[in-house]
């Protein structure tokens, strides 16, 4: 199969494959290794074995109540936007209308403007025209940030998708409903999921538009990490973040069981 | 069941009429093909039927009910997708409980009765639970067939079931949906831009062109005695020539080239002067002995084009080329000098 290849490419390709794994992986390595550290300090190789981080993050009401914040945050985020990104991506998608290609670049035009820039933003609105930051300000501001994701991953489905399937629906009696209960929507379902992940993530993640958007007695997970980073860094940092690791792997199974895909993070055909 | 009387039909995408002015009468539990080259109109004439495509002009009647402005989820027809449209997210035996479901016909027990009926009729017994990805490209299309007439409907349509199938699937196909369409007596309009499939599947054969009817007949009719070139033409006539025609003493003729006038049968509107005279090239007959044919014409072999159990022969006579369809008994080389004949009756003029 790979025969025609000149072994300097083969080599040079497992060279960059061996790059790429050490880039991506080594970062995560330092972090869990570090997590189990003995030492007071946040110090890599780790002096010793000890879950005492685990511990002591654990039963820190600031961590806890900061991990909570972020998954009810990432949760509403995520159902908010499947419910406004799914529709959307099937009116960019199915119908050609008048505008239909600039709304689907302003629906893109997060991906590519800086968050930080958007965050500010954000909050000026908030403030002259809201009551300022809060959850649901927070929740405003991450879904903006993660429904290009949703748009996108929908989309592409609906793009390979069988559009006769519906005029297929529709001969056999289904009515308008029914066309997007039964077809539709089910076509749409991997690129939901997809979407789904992306958001969920992007939001768990996300401590830029966090850092103005939060009310002052909301802390997100994120932030938490960020300013025990600043004040007291301790290794109960790398744990709370390993945790949040686990959380997000966990996040990929929960959302696989529910919508049932395989590829996750595939362009959806 | 029904037939399909579709008046003055006409559909415009904005200037375009993709079909213009159509005006045809399906009889009930006949099979109609309607055959054109691509972008004639007839995938649009059967999404008019179906209700995919409003007209811009014109009624579409279903028996004896007028259902131009009913949409198509109740007109209770059956439509096959050249894509064949499975739900991919559906089982064999959901894809096809589907339209009952839709349609609330039955309880659950008569639904599943019908479902397999359904499968029992197009053989797909043990595939009931699979995916339509798990199946190949015939029994996905046996499952889109069977769901187009699962629940009965008064017209089965067509579009292009055959064209994504290899050669040898394509064949048992067609025995297949001539069979079904004669055991359930239905009403069935096909589209295809194959003559081949349309004159063997078909009892009424409609011929279009650039949104109108160029002919309707039988199959016989229409392959025996197109009325235009472009009839003539798409049915396979491959040799078609300018020719001067004449009515002398009670004889025609057609000149063909210098010292080549042939007699012809007189043509249906009796008009002399510049005509077009089709030959089939299965009924030219290359011959060392004349004898017996209306018409032979000195000829020179140029080409043999070998094609398995017939072999095309491209012949010149009174200057014109003549392409020739024969078998091995034929016994000719190229160069070789003979007759080129052919029956008066196999002439046509145009």
């Amino acid at each position: 199969m790979v025969g025609g290849i000149p072994l300097v490419a083969r080599f040079g390709g497992a060279l960059l494959l061996v790059l790429v794994l050490v880039f991506m992986l080594v970062p995560l390595a330092v972090v869990v290794g570090s997590s189990v550290s003995a030492s007071e300090f946040l110090v890599f190789p780790p002096r010793g074995v000890s879950l005492r981080w685990y511990e002591a993050v654990l039963s820190s009401d600031k961590y806890l109540s900061a991990g909570w914040t972020s998954i009810q945050l990432a949760l509403v985020v995520t159902v908010a936007s499947l419910a406004v990104g799914t529709p959307a991506a099937i009116a960019l998608y199915r119908f050609r209308f008048p505008g239909s290609e600039a709304l689907g670049s302003l629906f893109l035009s997060p991906l590519v403007l800086p968050t930080l820039i958007f965050g500010i933003g954000m909050l000026m609105l908030f403030s002259r025209y809201g009551s300022g930051p809060s959850f649901f300000a927070l929740v405003l501001g991450h879904l903006v940030i993660t429904l290009p994701y949703v748009v996108r991953t929908v989309g592409a489905v609906l793009h390979g998708a069988d559009r006769h399937a519906e005029e297929a629906a529709r001969t056999m009696g289904a009515n308008l409903w029914q066309r997007y209960w039964f077809v539709v929507l089910p076509q749409c379902r991997e690129g939901m999921a997809a979407g789904a992940f992306f958001a969920f993530n992007i939001s768990f993640d996300d401590a830029v538009v966090a850092l103005f958007l939060r009310a002052p007695g909301i802390d997100t997970l994120p932030l938490r990490i960020y300013s025990e980073l600043e004040f007291s860094p301790d290794p109960s940092i790398a744990a709370a973040s390993t945790v949040m690791i686990f959380i997000t792997v966990a996040m990929i199974f929960v959302i696989e069981r529910i919508l049932g895909v395989r590829r996750l993070a595939g362009s959806g055909r | 069941m029904a037939g399909v009387t579709l008046e003055g039909l006409v559909k415009r995408f904005g200037v375009a009429a993709a079909v213009d002015d159509v005006t045809l009468e399906i009889p009930d539990s006949k099979f109609a093909a309607i055959l054109g080259p691509s972008g004639c109109g007839k995938t649009t004439l059967l999404r008019l039927i179906a209700g995919l495509e409003r007209p811009t002009a014109g009624t579409v009647r279903i028996g004896h009910e007028d259902v131009t402005r009913l949409p198509p989820e109740r007109r209770q027809l059956g439509m096959l997708f050249q894509s064949y449209a499975l739900l991919p997210h559906m089982t064999v035996a959901e894809n096809l409980r589907f339209p009952l479901r839709m349609q609330k016909a039955g309880s659950l027990a008569e639904q599943r009765e019908r479902v397999a009926w359904a499968v029992d009729l197009v053989r797909l017994g043990g595939m009931e639970e699979r995916l339509p990805r798990q199946l190949s490209g015939g029994q996905q299309q046996r499952v889109a067939l069977a769901r187009a007439v699962i629940s009965r409907p008064r017209v089965l349509l067509l579009d292009e079931p055959l064209s994504n199938l290899d050669a040898q699937l394509r064949k048992d196909m067609q025995v297949e949906l001539i069979e079904l369409q004669r055991q359930l007596k239905l009403t069935t309009v096909f589209v295809t831009h194959d003559q081949d499939e349309a004159l063997s599947l078909a009892d009424m054969v409609v011929l279009m062109r650039e949104g109108r009817i160029e002919q309707i007949g039988s199959p016989r009719e229409i392959y025996g005695r197109p009325r235009t070139p472009f009839a003539a033409e798409f049915l396979g006539a491959a040799n078609l020539f300018d020719v001067e025609v004449g009515h002398v003493g009670g004889r025609w003729t057609a000149v063909l080239g210098p010292e080549a006038t042939v007699p012809v049968e007189p043509p249906a509107d009796g008009q002399v002067g510049q005509r077009r005279l089709a030959l089939r090239q299965e009924d030219l007959i290359l011959s060392r002995d004349p004898a017996g044919f209306d018409v032979a014409l000195p000829a020179r072999v140029a080409t043999v084009v070998y094609q398995g159990a017939l072999s095309r022969y491209v012949v010149e006579a009174a200057g014109r080329r003549f392409s020739v369809l024969a078998g091995k008994e034929a016994n000719v080389d190229e160069g070789d000098e003979l007759q080129l004949c052919w029956r008066t009756g196999d002439a046509i003029v145009l």
